[in-house]
């Protein structure tokens, strides 16, 4: 286990390395086709699902663990699926960025995005604290 | 006089990636993390700045104050630094490049509340917008589902933004 989390942490610097030299940002793409028909996000996007939907069964054959055993969608994760995507998309184009993207700001130099990463970092401890037992609640 | 040109040593610098590059780098890195290097239970769980930054606040905190919030089995034992790591990495990016710039913060509220919303949206979607994708990537439904809703709410605000812009 301890593994996992060197192995986040160099990972970690290297897609943060990447992605400060390109702006990667996973709803900019989406944003910038629609707005100014910019396809440079969106495609490092695309070649993201593309590159990892080759890679996962390659990375099988060549003996790491394997995926599979998802769940199949019931009503309440439905719901609860199409509510936190569509909540990541609208409100990260408000703060200018996914999550992703406003890691490599914050680290940057950019205020709003330190404050976002400390509302962030804030809003698990929220989430399991206060959400999950009224979705709960609610859902089940 | 003649002019001399930089020394070629500069030029790593100011590398450029494109950002079909870094789609794939980033692919790479979430496969590879979560195939070789024992970052999972759950499945395709490689790289996910929601949810690694979930169990490293809930890790603090449940060592700080001997709560029970939730943490992903690939971080019972010690948290996942991805969200560290990235911060690192940016940081190292930005100050090499010389990109690296203070900007005080111009809405610290509206930003806050931001952060807060967004993460607790990819908690309920179990994935930030890098997991849906992985997800998806890797065969799930609720993956593409949850992928889909997110464009659909980023055409919404788009649109939305540019129609106030407009106005």
């Amino acid at each position: 286990m301890t593994v996992a989390a060197i192995a986040s942490l160099l990972g970690g610097v290297l897609i943060g390395f990447v992605g400060q030299r390109s702006r990667m940002c996973f709803v900019g793409g989406i944003r910038d086709y629609v707005l100014v028909r910019d396809t440079f996000l969106l495609k490092g996007l695309i070649s993201f699902l593309l590159v990892a939907w080759i890679a996962f069964p390659i990375s099988g054959m060549l003996g790491g663990a394997g995926v599979g055993g998802f769940s199949s969608p019931v009503l309440s994760t439905l719901l609860i699926t199409l509510l936190g995507g569509f909540g990541v998309g609208y409100v990260s184009i408000l703060a200018n960025g996914c999550p992703f993207r406003q890691h490599v700001l914050a680290a940057q130099g950019t205020g709003d995005s330190m404050v976002y990463l400390a509302g962030f970092l804030s809003g698990a401890v929220i989430f399991h604290t206060v959400v999950t037992p009224v979705v709960g609640r609610v859902l089940l | 006089m003649t002019v001399t040109a930089p020394p070629p040593t500069r030029r790593w610098r100011r590398i450029r990636i494109t950002g079909l590059q870094a789609g794939i780098v980033l692919a790479l890195v979430g496969v590879g993390l979560g195939a070789f290097f024992e970052v999972r239970p759950p499945d395709a769980y490689g790289v996910c700045m929601a949810c690694h930054g979930r169990d490293l606040a809930n890790s603090v905190v449940n060592s700080l104050f001997g709560s029970r919030l939730t943490v992903a089995p690939a971080a019972l034992v010690f948290p996942l630094l991805t969200v560290v790591g990235v911060v690192i990495g940016a940081f190292i990016a930005a100050v090499v490049s010389g990109e690296f710039r203070w900007r005080k913060p111009s809405q610290p509220m509206r930003s806050f509340t931001y952060g807060v919303v967004v993460m607790n949206a990819a908690l309920l979607a179990a994935a930030c917008s890098i997991r849906l994708l992985l997800r998806t990537a890797a065969g799930d439904v609720l993956g593409l589902i949850g992928f889909l809703a997110m464009g659909v709410g980023v055409v919404l605000a788009t649109m939305w933004l540019r129609q106030r812009a407009l106005r």
